[in-house]
């Protein structure tokens, strides 16, 4: 005869009750208490352990590792430890991450070796438009509160329906985790609204930020299950070490100029400014700051209008325009620095090695960035020409 | 809503506290049921339709018969229109496609019209999440009171709770109305240790479905969308990994749906009891879906005639139990073969079950093996997306060919701790897993395991279709 079901010994069932389980795991609200007592603490601790255990060496110019670049616990790691370094932090996509250079050729770096000093840090993050980079201050840019940060807005971001998330077909974009969940609504943005509200959660919680930060760092970005579908006689444990992955030492893409990698003059759909989504988030990315205490200088540009066709580039000159006015007209220090030669561009936007050395010229020779930085970074090269 | 999303939890967040706020007063239920049916209708709320549909069918067919000396027409329009939406929304384009597929062979030149082409413009035409469940359960009213086993219900909000129930309506259990409608009249009541009871039935469940079954769907989903492509060692494990991999899926909504239940003061049936411990068949099919099994014993094979007409009629009444078992399951040839096949198993072993060489004499662990390759096989059927594919499966496991089977050693050492559990839990050292300290390692050990490991994306349960 087969064994009948009993309940564990906490519990005596009522006459004629359903039997309870088949197992034994059944807890009585004490043995609950208990359990809330030695789970919430752990979570709230291994986070804050680990970050101890965990050796990190971002190197004095910083940067993300490119597999990294969804890690938003690496992010705060390396927020927490430029803001405590008081250095003045680069905030963008990867304009400023650097997407053709090595990390000792990124903007940041430019800047260090301009100023001799390791005043600035590159907290770029490849693909971070500014609607992400909303959410990244938000819920991962606590850290930075109080510091100078030289904020990037590129105009790339609002050159098409598409790149602006205001298309209506469904569009998988670059940091879903970090855009507006529910409002303003992004309709190309087609998460189910489990996903979305479990975002919203991941944000708000360390210990889920951790969790992420395992698999991005030791799965290549996907859950252990999955992770042991391509290697399934591997030890998952082996996989956890106690280091952040180190940046590759070769840049990401072909370093050439855009001329000679072939690509075309683009004639961009620009998005109008007043209706730009990513336009109003960066405003939001501003006020965050400004609300957190920190000095904002905003960079805008560089954007390769050489690559543009004529009628394109009228429309991107007048949003360029209006940009500009809009930062003008709230009183925040900014440089839109006119276009670097055409063969310092890689693409639309993205510098290559010399373009970054040019870029750090026209900074530290703007009074207003001068002001920002407080006079620390002013530097005898000569001016750009 | 599944109940392991954030969507659910969101949804609980609001009603429980409510459900909680309006203790002794008459809102309760309506409330509960308001609750049920925003839980339905988040799938798609123009099925709701079809929910007050059946609901009030039964309804007023019991208050007919109530009132009425002659009963059987009342319960004839009742299983009528209740198989008829079934019939149509679960098996319509079943039948279509296979006399479609018929005339086709026959040279006619003529195709019948998908089912969905009779349904209003905008109302899709979907195969209704739980319908088979919340259909079944809704017959059984009629069905009980017909035979004077329970009282009319006079509460059309309470009935109307009955059938759509949250926690078990998509996917079971199966209640019947004597069980579930005396604990809506007495108005639930939540202690402390049904809060904690229901939390316990939660989290288990939520860790079969989460980190075991969904750890598994992911080799037998590999190995199964090309059966083609690999050689008898990972038909095999797949195959293996499909038994447990529905069993937790299953049993792990069951587990849940029962917390949520606990939570809310209502107790629902055990559903699942260690199926793969069974020593037989008939012993298997006691601790498998138990209420789907316990409505198809007293609402198909005893009206048959069960087993008091005869060893032809039983065997009979056994088979076609089974098939149309098979078929409840879903509108496929394949269900159907796998109905046919247990039906089959249930025929040849019946005899032997009974015989003292079984009984007594060949060792517990041998019969449990016996049992769990049977069902392993039967599964073949279940899972294959087609007869031709589950045939294809099956010939290449018994051809034999030898390759590396690639199968996750996780996977497979989740599958070992749970089968050594059961075990033990069935054996005398179940003394072993019932101190404190034990059962609160288990209970943290799961906690963090379903917050470091689990697949990403919520997937849906198997029995969802059904």
């Amino acid at each position: 005869m087969p064994a009948q079901p009993t309940a564990a010994p906490t519990h005596k069932p009522d006459a004629g009750e359903a039997p309870f389980a088949a197992n034994a795991i059944r807890l009585s609200p004490r043995e609950w208490l208990v359990v809330l007592a030695i789970v919430a603490p752990l979570m709230g601790l291994v986070p804050i352990l680990w970050e101890r255990a965990e050796t990190f060496a971002p190197g004095d110019n910083c940067r993300i590792p490119f597999e990294l670049s969804s890690d938003y616990w690496v992010f705060t790691r390396m927020a927490r430890r430029a803001a405590a370094r008081d250095q003045t932090l680069l905030l963008g996509d990867s304009v400023f991450w650097g997407r053709y250079v090595t990390r000792d050729r990124t903007l940041a770096a430019q800047l260090n070796r301009l100023c001799g000093k390791a005043r600035f840090a590159n907290l770029g993050v490849n693909g971070m438009h500014p609607a992400a980079l909303a959410g990244l201050l938000e819920h991962y840019g606590k850290a930075i509160a109080r510091r100078r940060v030289l904020l990037h807005f590129n105009l790339l971001w609002m050159s098409s329906e598409r790149h602006d998330l205001r298309q209506k077909k469904e569009f998988r974009f670059n940091h879903p985790a970090l855009v507006p969940q529910f409002v303003p609504h992004i309709p190309c943005y087609r998460a189910s609204c489990a996903d979305r509200i479990g975002l919203v959660i991941e944000r708000n919680l360390p210990f889920a930020a951790w969790t992420r930060h395992l698999r991005v760092a030791c799965f290549a970005e996907t859950d252990v299950p999955t992770w042991t579908l391509d290697h399934p006689y591997a030890n998952p444990l082996r996989q956890i070490s106690l280091a952040v992955p180190a940046a590759a030492p070769r840049p990401l893409d072909d370093q050439r100029p855009w001329t000679a990698r072939g690509i075309a003059r683009q004639n961009f759909p620009w998005v109008p400014l007043d209706s730009s989504l990513q336009w109003r988030l960066l405003h939001r990315c501003i006020a965050t700051l400004q609300r957190r205490g920190n000095r904002v200088f905003v960079l805008v540009g560089p954007f390769n209008e050489h690559l543009l066709a004529p009628s394109s580039l009228a429309a991107y000159r007048d949003r360029k325009r209006r940009v500009v006015a809009w930062l003008q007209q709230h009183n925040i220090p900014h440089l839109a620095p006119p276009p670097l030669p055409s063969r310092l561009y890689a693409d639309a936007s993205h510098p290559v090695a010399e373009g970054y050395v040019a870029l750090a010229r026209q900074l530290l020779h703007d009074d207003a960035f001068a002001r920002f930085t407080g006079d620390r970074a002013r530097v005898t090269a000569p001016r750009p020409r | 809503m599944l109940f392991h999303t954030w969507t659910f939890a969101a949804f609980f967040l609001v009603a429980y506290p409510a459900y909680l706020a309006l203790k002794g007063t008459r809102l309760r239920l309506p409330w509960l049921l308001l609750c049920s049916y925003v839980f339905y209708g988040w799938w798609n709320y123009r099925y709701l339709l079809l929910i007050a549909f059946t609901t009030s069918v039964d309804y007023l067919v019991v208050l007919g018969m109530a009132r009425s000396r002659r009963k059987k027409p009342w319960l004839c329009a009742s299983l009528l229109a209740n198989l008829s939406v079934l019939g149509f929304f679960k098996y319509g384009d079943f039948v279509v496609n296979s006399l479609n597929a018929l005339l086709a062979w026959l040279g006619a030149p003529y195709a019948i019209a998908s089912p969905g082409t009779l349904l209003p413009a905008g109302f899709p035409y979907l195969l209704p999440v739980g319908i088979s469940f919340f259909v079944f359960q809704s017959m059984s009213y009629t069905i009980d009171f017909y035979r004077g086993r329970i009282e009319q219900e006079p509460s059309f909000v309470r009935y109307a709770t009955f059938v759509s129930l949250f926690p078990q309506l998509v996917a079971g259990p199966i209640e019947r109305a004597s069980h579930l409608l005396p604990q809506l009249r007495r108005t639930p009541r939540v202690t402390a240790a049904d809060a904690a009871d229901g939390l316990s039935l939660f989290v288990v469940g939520l860790f079969k479905k989460l980190v075991l079954a969904d750890t598994l769907a992911l080799y037998v989903d590999k190995v199964y969308a090309v059966p083609g492509q690999h050689q008898a060692p990972a038909l095999l494990l797949a195959t293996l990994a499909f038994a447990w991999q529905i069993y937790f899926d299953f049993s792990g909504y069951t587990d849940m749906a029962r917390g949520v239940g606990r939570l809310l003061g209502i107790r629902l049936m055990l559903n699942f009891r260690n199926p793969y411990l069974a020593t037989s068949l008939s012993d298997f099919w006691r601790r498998w879906h138990i209420s789907l099994s316990t409505w198809f014993r007293d609402y198909v094979y005893i009206p048959l005639g069960g087993n008091r007409k005869g060893p032809a009629r039983t065997y009979a009444n056994m088979v076609l139990t089974m098939l149309v078992s098979g078929l409840w399951h879903g509108a496929a040839w394949h269900f159907v073969a796998w109905g046919g096949i247990h039906a089959a198993g249930r025929v040849v072993t019946r005899r032997l079950e009974g015989t003292a060489f079984y009984r007594e004499r060949l060792p517990r662990c041998v019969k449990q093996a016996l049992v769990f390759a049977f069902v392993s096989f039967a599964w073949i059927f279940f899972r294959a997306h087609t007869l031709a594919d589950a045939w294809l499966i099956v010939t290449r496991i018994l051809a034999g060919s030898l390759a590396d089977p690639a199968c996750p050693l996780l996977a497979l050492g989740l599958v070992a701790a749970v089968w050594a559990y059961q075990f033990l839990y069935e054996s005398r050292l179940r003394r072993l897993l019932e101190p404190a300290p034990v059962r609160i390692a288990f209970v943290i050990g799961m906690i963090l395991y379903i917050a470091i490991v689990p697949t990403s994306g919520a997937k849906p349960f198997i029995y969802f279709q059904f």
